[in-house]
Parts: C-alpha cells; sequence; structure tokens
C-alpha cells in the first residue's frame, strides 16, 4: 500500500523535476520541432554537460551548497586551453596536456576558494557566486593585461598590435581539438543503450549473489533493464535513434566513458574515509567537530576536488561536437548557472544530491532549452521570449530551490522548538 | 628625502643654465628629427630599389620570402649606415639664424594651436550638445527644409551656435544635420528590414509549402501570409532571398533562426566624440595658420642650409617632416619635464641630453608626487591600528586608493576639476539607488540584492510616463510616484518571502531578483504597451531595450539651478534632491518606526523581548528600501538621459552594495553618511580610474576589470566579517 505521508514527502522533494517534465513534454509538442532533432540535440547536450553538473555533487553532500564558483574551475582550464592552443599541442595530446595544466592551477584556485568559503559559513551559495564575479575580473586582467604582454604567447592567439588574447579562438582545422575526445570512437545510441541494460542486470545480479541487495531491488533493476530494452524495441521508439527516419543518434564512446567514470568515482568516494567526513561535515559541523574532523580542512579538500573536475569538465566542453570556437571571455560565464540549475531541477537540493539526480536534471534542463525557443515562437508568436524565458528558468529554478530549502530548514526548526517547548511542558 | 630633491629640481628648473640647455636642446632635436626624416627615406629609398632589382632577376619566384626580405634589410641597413655617416650629426654654421628660426616658427605654431584649440572646443561643445539632445534628425534637416530653418532648429538646442561669433561655424553644422538625417533614415530602413525578415521568419509555419515558387509568385504568397510586407517593397530583394534560403532550408528539415532584432543604443554607451569634418575655422585663424606655413618655410630654409640634401625630399616626405617638427615643438603641456622628455627623445649623444641636474629638474613634479605618495603611505601605516579602527579596513583603503589616483591624474595632465564634475554628476545619479540599500540593512535583511525589484517598478513608471507621452517635472514626478505605488505591493510580498527565509536572505534576494528581472525581460515584450515611440515598429508589440529620455525628462533634473565653479559643472537639481531624500532618510532613523526597525535590525531576540514585531519592522524596512530603489532608477535614469530595460538592471544591487560598504556600512549597520561617503569614494574611484587606465593602456577594458574586482572584492570581504562559524 502506498503510505499517504511518504507520497506527500516525495511529492515535495521531486516538485521541481516533475514540473519540469510536465514542461518537456508541453514543450516538445507545442514546438512542433522533429522528435529525431530534439533527441540528437539532447544527446549532444548530455555529452556536453554532464560532466560539468557531475561536478557539483561532492561539495553539496558536504554542506556547502551549489558551488557556483566552479566557474573558477573552467577558467583555469580555459588557461589550459589556451597555452595548449598556444604551443600548438594537438589532438589527445593536446586534451590531456591541457587537463594537466588544470589539474594544479583548478586544486590550487580550489584552495583559495575553500579557505575563502570557510570564513563565510552559512553564506556559501551566494559567496561563490561572488566569488565566480570577482574571478572574472582577475581573469580579464590575466588575458587582456598579462597574457601577450607579460608572459609572451604566439602571435596566432594574441590580438593584433594591441596585447591580451583574442576575443575567440578557434579549435577546428589545424588547432585540432575540435572532438578531440568526442571523435575517438562512437557507437549507435541503441546498441549503446542495450550494453547499458546488460551491465545493470549483471550487476544487480552479482550483488545479489553477493548478498548485497535485497530481492527485491534485484527485481526492480532488472524490471528497469527489462523495459528500457523493451521500450527500444518497439519501431516507432526506435526509429527516433536509429537512422531510419532522420538521422542515426551515436553516442560518443569516451565522453561517456569518461562520465560514468565521474560517476563511479563520486559514489565510491562516499564510500571511504574521506567521504564520510564530507557527509558528517555536511550533516551537522558541530557533531563532525566532536567526532574528530578537521571541518575546514575536509571542506577544502571538497571544493578543491570539485573545482578540478569543473575544470576537466570545461574541456569535455568545449572540445565537444557543435563548439568548435573558444569564446575567450564568455565561455566560462554561464557554467555555474546552468549547471547548478540543471542539477537542482534534477530534485537535488542544497544539502544533497546524487548522480542520478545530476544526469536526470541535466536531460530535462536541456530538453526545455532546446525547445524553448521554438515552443515560444509558437505560443506568442515571438522567439526572443523563448531565449528570456530561457533565462528565467535557469533562475527562478535556483530561487525556489533556495526558497524551499530555507523554508523546509525554517519549518524544521519550528517543529523542533515546538517539541522542545512540548517535552519542557510534560517535564513540568 | 624625495621631497627635497624634489625641491631641488624645481630650482634646477629656474637656473639659466637649464634654460639655454633646454634650447640648445631644442635646435638638436629638430635637427635630429629632420636628418632622422631624411636618413630613414633614403634607407627605405635603398630598401626599395634592392627589391626592384631582385624582381628583375628571373629567379626572384624561386627565392622564398624570408630570403628576399633579408636581401632587401641588408641592403637597408647598409645605405642606413651610410647616411648616419653623412647625416646624423649636421655642422652647424650660423647658429643664430636657426635658432631664431625655431623660436619663430614656435610661437606661430603655438598661437595657432591656441587658437585652434580654443575654437574646436567651441566646436566641440555646441556638437555633443547638439548630437546628445537631438533625436529625430529627419524632423530637422530631412529633404526640403531650407538652411536656415535647420540653423534656427539646431539654435534651439544648442543656443551658442546662434550667437554671431560662432556665425562661421553654422554651415558646418547644417551639413552636418543633413548627414545625420540621412544616416537616421539609413539606419530606420536597417530596422525595418530586420524587422521584416523577423516577421517572416515567425510568421511562416511551414516553409515547405513555398518549395518551387520565385520571384513575383513568391513574393505575391508572402505577402498574403504575412501582410506587414507590404511595407517593405524597398527590401524585396532581400526578404526573397532570405524565404529562398529558409526555403532551401525547410527542405533539407532544417529551421533557420529568426533574426536577433537590432538593439539600438550602441550610441548610448560612449562619450560623443565631435567630428571635425564639419567644423570651420574663422577668419584669424586662417590667418594665423598662414602665418604658421610663412614661419615654417623660413625654418625648412635654415635647415636645408645645414643639411642641403632635405631638398631632394618629396612632397610627400617633406609633410612627414613638417608633422615631426610640429610634434617636437607644439606641446599640449609646455612644462619644464614634458618639453625636456619630448626633447631627449630626439639626442643623439649623452652629452646633449644636459647632465643629471637636468634630468633632476624634469622629474621635480613626479618626485614631489611619489614623496607625498609615500609620506600618504606612510601616515597610514603608521596610524593603521587608529585609523581602520575608526574607518574600517575597505575605506581606508579605497581612500587611500582614490588619493593615488588623484596624485597620478596630477603627473599624467588629467584634469582634477573636470574629473570632479563627472564624479559629482555620477553621484547624482547613484545616490538615491545605494540609499535605497539603508533601510535593508538597518531592518536586518543585510544587503537587500533583490532591490531590483524596486529598479523594474520605477523603470515601468518611466515607460508610462513615455507611453502617455508626458514631459518635464510632470514626467519625473508621474514616473516617481507610479513607480514606487507599483513597488509597494511587490515590496511587501517580497518582505513576506524574506521573514520566512532568515538567515539566508542575500542568497535569496540575489536570485529573486535574478528571476524577476528574467520574468519582466518577458513583461516587456507582452505589456500591451503601443505608443509607437516605444515599442518594436514593425511587430508592433515589445518594448525596445533603450529609450530616450532626452524629449521628456532626461538631465531635467541636473540641469535644474545648474551653475559652474571652477569650471566645475554642478548638477544642483539632483544634489537637492538627494540631499532632500537623505535628510529624509535621517530624520527617518531618528523617529520611533525608525529606532524600532533598527533595533529589530540590530539584535532581534532583544527587540522581540522588548515588545517589538521584528517581522513587522522587516517588513517596513524591505517595502522602504523597495521603494527607495524606485525612485532611485528613475533619478538615475533622467541623469543617464536613457531609461534601460530588459537585462540592464541586473547588476544594480550589486553596484549599490558594494557603493555602501565601501562608504563603511556593514551587512548589520548602515547610516546616511555611508551611503554619501560611499558613492562619492565608489564613483570617485571609478571616474578617476578609468580616465588613468585609459592613458596608462591604450583601449578600455583596464577600468571594467578593476570595477568588477574592487566591486566583487568589497561585498566578498563583508561577507567574510559575517558569516565565520556561524553555522559551526
Amino acid at each position: 500500500m502506498l503510505d499517504r505521508n511518504r507520497v506527500k514527502a516525495h511529492l515535495e522533494k521531486y516538485i521541481v523535476t516533475y514540473l519540469f517534465i510536465a514542461l518537456s513534454v508541453l514543450f516538445i509538442v507545442v514546438s512542433g520541432l522533429d522528435i529525431n532533432y530534439v533527441a540528437s540535440q539532447l544527446l549532444l547536450r548530455l555529452n556536453r554537460n554532464a560532466f560539468i553538473v557531475l561536478a557539483l555533487i561532492i561539495p553539496i553532500v558536504a554542506g556547502m551548497g551549489i558551488n557556483f564558483a566552479i566557474t573558477i574551475g573552467a577558467m583555469a582550464a580555459q588557461i589550459g586551453l589556451l597555452l595548449t592552443i598556444n604551443w600548438g599541442v594537438t589532438g589527445v595530446p593536446g586534451i590531456l596536456l591541457a587537463a594537466a595544466i588544470t589539474l594544479p592551477l583548478a586544486a590550487f584556485f580550489g584552495f583559495l576558494i575553500g579557505k575563502l568559503l570557510n570564513k563565510m559559513k552559512g553564506q556559501e551559495t551566494i559567496g561563490s557566486l561572488i566569488l565566480g564575479y570577482f574571478a572574472n575580473g582577475a581573469y580579464q586582467l590575466l588575458f587582456l593585461f598579462i597574457f601577450g604582454s607579460i608572459i609572451p604567447l604566439n602571435s596566432n592567439v594574441t590580438i593584433v598590435g594591441a596585447s591580451g588574447v583574442q576575443n575567440t579562438l578557434n579549435l577546428t582545422g589545424s588547432v585540432g581539438l575540435y572532438t578531440a575526445i568526442d571523435g575517438i570512437a562512437h557507437i549507435p545510441f541503441q546498441l549503446a543503450l542495450y550494453l547499458f541494460c546488460a551491465v545493470l542486470a549483471l550487476a544487480a545480479v552479482i550483488q545479489f549473489v553477493r548478498k548485497k541487495i535485497t530481492r527485491g531491488r534485484l527485481i526492480a533493476a532488472l524490471a528497469v533493464a527489462a523495459v528500457i530494452a523493451l521500450v527500444f524495441c518497439i519501431p516507432a521508439v526506435a526509429n527516433v535513434v536509429n537512422g531510419n527516419h532522420g538521422r542515426e543518434l551515436k553516442l560518443p564512446l569516451v565522453t561517456w566513458l569518461l562520465i560514468l567514470g565521474l560517476c563511479l568515482f563520486n559514489s565510491t568516494i562516499m564510500k571511504t574515509r574521506l567521504g564520510q567526513k564530507f557527509r558528517a561535515v555536511g550533516q551537522n559541523q558541530t557533531v563532525a567537530n566532536a567526532s574528530g574532523i578537521n571541518v575546514d580542512r575536509t571542506r577544502v579538500i571538497a571544493i578543491m576536488i570539485s573545482t578540478v573536475l569543473a575544470g576537466w569538465g570545461q574541456i569535455v566542453f568545449m572540445q565537444s561536437e557543435g563548439i568548435g570556437t573558444f569564446q575567450t571571455y564568455a565561455a566560462h560565464e554561464q557554467v555555474g548557472l546552468y549547471a547548478g540549475a540543471a542539477i537542482l531541477v534534477g530534485g537535488a537540493s542544497i544539502d544533497r544530491a546524487t548522480n542520478l539526480q545530476a544526469l536526470v536534471g541535466t536531460f530535462l534542463f536541456h530538453s526545455l532549452f532546446i525547445t524553448a525557443q521554438s515552443a515560444a515562437s509558437a505560443l506568442f508568436g515571438n522567439s526572443a521570449v523563448g531565449e528570456y524565458f530561457r533565462a528565467f528558468l535557469s533562475y527562478g529554478v535556483i530561487a525556489v530551490a533556495l526558497i524551499m530549502y530555507a523554508w523546509h530548514n525554517a519549518k524544521q526548526k519550528k517543529a523542533g522548538q515546538l517539541n522542545l517547548a512540548e517535552q519542557r511542558a510534560a517535564k513540568n | 628625502m624625495l621631497i627635497a630633491s624634489a625641491i631641488l629640481g624645481y630650482v634646477l628648473q629656474g637656473t639659466q643654465e637649464s634654460v639655454t640647455g633646454l634650447e640648445q636642446m631644442r635646435t638638436n632635436a629638430v635637427l635630429h628629427a629632420a636628418s632622422e626624416g631624411l636618413i630613414n627615406s633614403i634607407a627605405q629609398q635603398a630598401r626599395a630599389d634592392k627589391l626592384a632589382e631582385l624582381r628583375k632577376d628571373k629567379n626572384f619566384r624561386k627565392r622564398g620570402l624570408d630570403e628576399v626580405n633579408g636581401i632587401c634589410d641588408a641592403a637597408m641597413n647598409e645605405a642606413r649606415a651610410e647616411a648616419e655617416k653623412l647625416y646624423a650629426n649636421p655642422a652647424v654654421q650660423d647658429e643664430a639664424a636657426l635658432q631664431s628660426a625655431i623660436s619663430a616658427f614656435e610661437k606661430a605654431l603655438s598661437e595657432a594651436q591656441t587658437l585652434s584649440v580654443a575654437e574646436r572646443a567651441v566646436f566641440s561643445d555646441i556638437y555633443v550638445q547638439l548630437v546628445d539632445n537631438t533625436s529625430d534628425w529627419k524632423a530637422i534637416a530631412g529633404e526640403g527644409i531650407a538652411d536656415d530653418v535647420v540653423i534656427a532648429a539646431l539654435g534651439k538646442t544648442a543656443p551658442e551656435l546662434l550667437k554671431d561669433a560662432n556665425a562661421h561655424l553654422q554651415p558646418g553644422f547644417v551639413r552636418l544635420a543633413r548627414d545625420m538625417a540621412v544616416k537616421q533614415q539609413a539606419r530606420e530602413d536597417a530596422e525595418l528590414q530586420t524587422q521584416l525578415l523577423t516577421a517572416l521568419a515567425v510568421s511562416v509555419p511551414d516553409w515547405t509549402e513555398y518549395a518551387g515558387l520565385t520571384g513575383d509568385d513568391l513574393w505575391a504568397k508572402l505577402v498574403q501570409e504575412v501582410p506587414q510586407l507590404e511595407n517593405g517593397a524597398a527590401f524585396r530583394d532581400v526578404l526573397l532571398k532570405d524565404a529562398a534560403d529558409r526555403i532551401a532550408a525547410a527542405e533539407k528539415g532544417e529551421i533557420l533562426s529568426a533574426p536577433a532584432e537590432a538593439e539600438e543604443g550602441a550610441e548610448t554607451t560612449g562619450e560623443t566624440l565631435a567630428d571635425y569634418q564639419y567644423f570651420i575655422p574663422t577668419e584669424d585663424l586662417t590667418r594665423e595658420e598662414s602665418e604658421k606655413n610663412t614661419s615654417y618655410e623660413e625654418l625648412n630654409r635654415q635647415l636645408t642650409a645645414v643639411i642641403p640634401d632635405l631638398s631632394t625630399l618629396s612632397g610627400k616626405l617633406q609633410n612627414t617632416l613638417r608633422d615631426n617638427i610640429e610634434k617636437v615643438l607644439w606641446l599640449n603641456d609646455s612644462s619644464f619635464s614634458a618639453r625636456y622628455n619630448t626633447y631627449r627623445a630626439h639626442q643623439t649623444s649623452s652629452e646633449q641630453r644636459g647632465g643629471w641636474k637636468m634630468e633632476l629638474a624634469s622629474m621635480a613634479k613626479a618626485l614631489l608626487l611619489a614623496g607625498m605618495a609615500v609620506l600618504l603611505l606612510g601616515l597610514v601605516v603608521f596610524f593603521w591600528k587608529p585609523l581602520t579602527a575608526r574607518f574600517g579596513v575597505p575605506r581606508t583603503i579605497i581612500a587611500l586608493f582614490f588619493v593615488y589616483l588623484c596624485l597620478l591624474s596630477s603627473l599624467y595632465n588629467i584634469s582634477v576639476r573636470m574629473m570632479m564634475g563627472n564624479v559629482l554628476e555620477r553621484m547624482t545619479m547613484y545616490g538615491v539607488l545605494v540609499l535605497a540599500m539603508m533601510p535593508g540593512i538597518q531592518c536586518g535583511i543585510g544587503l537587500n540584492m533583490g532591490m531590483t525589484i524596486g529598479c523594474i517598478s520605477g523603470l515601468l513608471g518611466i515607460v508610462l510616463s513615455l507611453q502617455f507621452n508626458m514631459t518635464g517635472f510632470a514626467a519625473l514626478a508621474f514616473a516617481c510616484v507610479s513607480g514606487a505605488l507599483v513597488s509597494l505591493p511587490l515590496g511587501w510580498a517580497y518582505s513576506k518571502l524574506l521573514n520566512r527565509m532568515k538567515g539566508s536572505e542575500m542568497t535569496i534576494s540575489t536570485y529573486v531578483g535574478f528571476s524577476f528581472v528574467s520574468l519582466m525581460c518577458i513583461g516587456w515584450m507582452m505589456l500591451p504597451f503601443d505608443n509607437p515611440k516605444i515599442i518594436w515598429l514593425l511587430s508592433g508589440k515589445g518594448l525596445r531595450v533603450t529609450h530616450s529620455l532626452l524629449g521628456s525628462f532626461g538631465h531635467l533634473l541636473d540641469n535644474f539651478l545648474s551653475f559652474s565653479v571652477f569650471g566645475i559643472k554642478v548638477p544642483t537639481g539632483g544634489l537637492l534632491f538627494l540631499g532632500l531624500c537623505c535628510l529624509a532618510a535621517w530624520l527617518f532613523s531618528r523617529s520611533r518606526l525608525g529606532i524600532a526597525m533598527t533595533a529589530a535590525g540590530s539584535n532581534p531576540r532583544f527587540a522581540e523581548a522588548s515588545g517589538i514585531n521584528v517581522d513587522h519592522m522587516r517588513t517596513v524596512g524591505t517595502v522602504m528600501s523597495t521603494v527607495i530603489a524606485a525612485v532611485g532608477i528613475v533619478i538615475y535614469s533622467q541623469a543617464f538621459g536613457y531609461a534601460q530595460l530588459y537585462t540592464a538592471p541586473r547588476q544594480l544591487g550589486f553596484i549599490a552594495s558594494s557603493a555602501i560598504l565601501i562608504g563603511g556600512a556593514t551587512v548589520r549597520k548602515a547610516k546616511v553618511s555611508h551611503v554619501l561617503i560611499g558613492v562619492f569614494l565608489f564613483e570617485g574611484v571609478l571616474v578617476f580610474g578609468q580616465q588613468i587606465a585609459n592613458s596608462v593602456v591604450a583601449g578600455g577594458g583596464l577600468s571594467e576589470v578593476m570595477r568588477i574586482m574592487i566591486s566583487n572584492g568589497i561585498i566578498l570581504y563583508a561577507l567574510t566579517q559575517t558569516g565565520g562559524g556561524r553555522r559551526a
């Protein structure tokens, strides 16, 4: 039997997600876009953005809210990419070089961010947002006035006749970074899906045999795998992705291995001692402190990991299909906003988030992103409205999530106070 | 010590030795400029000859570019070395004659330039006045309007133009007005074209229906579908091409996006610069110019006597030579050090540079400023503790920074007075907006980033006043009042939200503000305004991004009772209004309600215990902040001269926050004095910083970087002062 309270709690928790599902369906129908087109765009955007969104999870678990300072990770990655382009390293080695440069830079920046956020506990979300803005100033200083004059660069990346880096850098052609990861190998989406179902089923069985999960969960996992596989056997559904009607959807294999690797990393680290510390700090700093955890240090580590991952995520984003140019002064600006909105859409909140929520959120957020413009021009006869609607969705989702979180906390506090008062009354 | 050496430097500047030394250097510099010109021309000629010779060679194409360049450069250097031997140290026979020729030319040049600068300044003033305050050039100087009518119309905007002394400028401005009218027509055409293209893109659902149609058939069917196109027969070809592209794309299953609507208001961002092609000199100036030319001929004769080969230079090179000599002799700034540095760059040997005394004399000013800077820094460091205790760390640092900027601007010869005028103007612009932060802080919600809600209400008031074609003080008052009225319920609802979110108001208000701005972007598109002056012309709905207020109440308050002191234009009305608002806020904070509100903000528990309804007080403060923000944006827009909608208000909360924090407020405590000091320091640093940054690094950007870093850095600092360990 369904417990009414549990249903209510579930709805309260996932209301934004359900709203977005409803909106997505509505928009896809209203926009009149070809479903094959929507699916291919969606896949493209998932490839690009999933990694960065997943980078937000650890700070959330560690109780530091949405880390909008991942823009700083993105900036570190852009420094790495700039140097890579400057030195003319192409292809996979180029990407590896950029990632290698990003690692120490982002870790160092993350360290500083962590130190600063420790001084503004309880205000991390706004603090990291403003820190991102501040860093944007420093970034412009570096790219406009220091690169090209104090730090010499090749003329192919600098502005002719002035100091500073060009507005847009090309990643295609001889620069050779375009689709350097995406382009290594592709597999058809349908095949990938079947493989995924098989792996899911196999993992469930193994876990069951090793007595890690109950019979009920085994059946549930097998059922999910079977349903997904069966649904994509239906010709009407399969046609959306298999290229019989429109273009065939293909999955960039290495990118997805990276994304799945990061999911695995996120869930594995939570089982280690460090992960336990993250969780303890996130739940209650006073208790964590009392039990001998160095709270400040744990928080710094969480932000460092997040910043490095965000940097790598930005590299994945920049090399991905359909980007091709590096907008030197704008590429990082919306990273925090879109990633934060995406993970919140997936049902994460300010203090809890999972891999699945991040992936579902990215999927839903971008399905609205793709269709908003066409839907708005169909509904209001004006495509600019769609553009503004997107911005409203991004900010609105974050505002609603923040409000609901604060409200929930205030309610709990009140309930706690009431309980306390009742206990006192009972004592008397 | 620095100051002592500076004084010594100033003394040295006055000695006879320095004066003659400087004259000697001037002669050398002119000679050097002349010989350098000759040497360069010989070297270039040699290079060109070598290249021509190589070209004749059969093997020319086989040689690489680098090789050819190498050969030519070698030839050039050789020729240069030879020429330098010949001309680098010309022997002067009649030094007195040369000196006097130089002096004569310098005098004529200086007179002509001074007059020219003065006349051009008058021209520039009128030009800026006209261009800044005219929105409809077609009405003034459209086709078929006679010249004297145009002048009369221009005179209404710029009365200076009608004065007899400026009559000679009139034909130039008539030409300007006609050109502007033509440009305006072109711009309107372009806008119409974009709008037609947009209409085409959004009104046709399925382009495949049009496949196969071309030319007249396609046009007829399109006009049937999109009736607006009838107005656009002039753009038929462009529209047909666009339609053909869309059909082709549709057949491939793609959909081309609509063109972005052109945003106007690009001209609003920068300062208007006069275009001197419309400048007409007076007879006096023409005479001075001809005198200048005669004296140059004399100088040129003298120079040719020293270096006979100068006469071989071509006409173009002669002009370059003259430009170079003028650059040596005519300096904007005739101080000792400026002259010394200019001449010094042209000296060939170190003996000619006049030794350490001259060097020291030239650096007197820089030394003096450096001395003062070091002295100040020393004082600040020495009194660090009492200073920071009294004024707070950020205010001390920013104030010191501001003083340094003033010293630097003196070094770069930037007019401090003009800058001060700008600072005053910007104070009236931002003052009320910054004041809006105060009640928010006092009542305990901290930095009210959601003040954008009030700003948008104010913008709504402005747009309403434009919709009803109101002008003058009536429009200003209407915009303020209607904006405030709209902001009342919004502010109330917003305060109710914040009352439930105690502890995370700043985060939430930021994002509520952001969301509201984006929501209103849709609102500006959809609201049923229909005055053709404020909506997109062709689509017939949606407000434009930038609205010029010049026809209604732009600069109205600032020009009210405005006067000039020491060349500083004082925006009296704006300052008075700011003063009144501050006075009202100060009186309020002294009232019973104000005291109760401050108490509720600074210590909610204590206030609750003493019978104050904290939530109620927070509501009062939030609503006040929102309403003041609504009035503030109206004042801001009148000072700016334009109202900007859509995403423009998004960052205003941050700007206002950083200003009040710089003034010494914290997220818990704020006073009227913090507002005034903050807005002065913040705008002062920005105005001075921008000018200095522009003279240090060519091209803007540095000042913007500075603004971003100061503004966000100060907010971060304020956050670190409060948040630490609160949750632990």
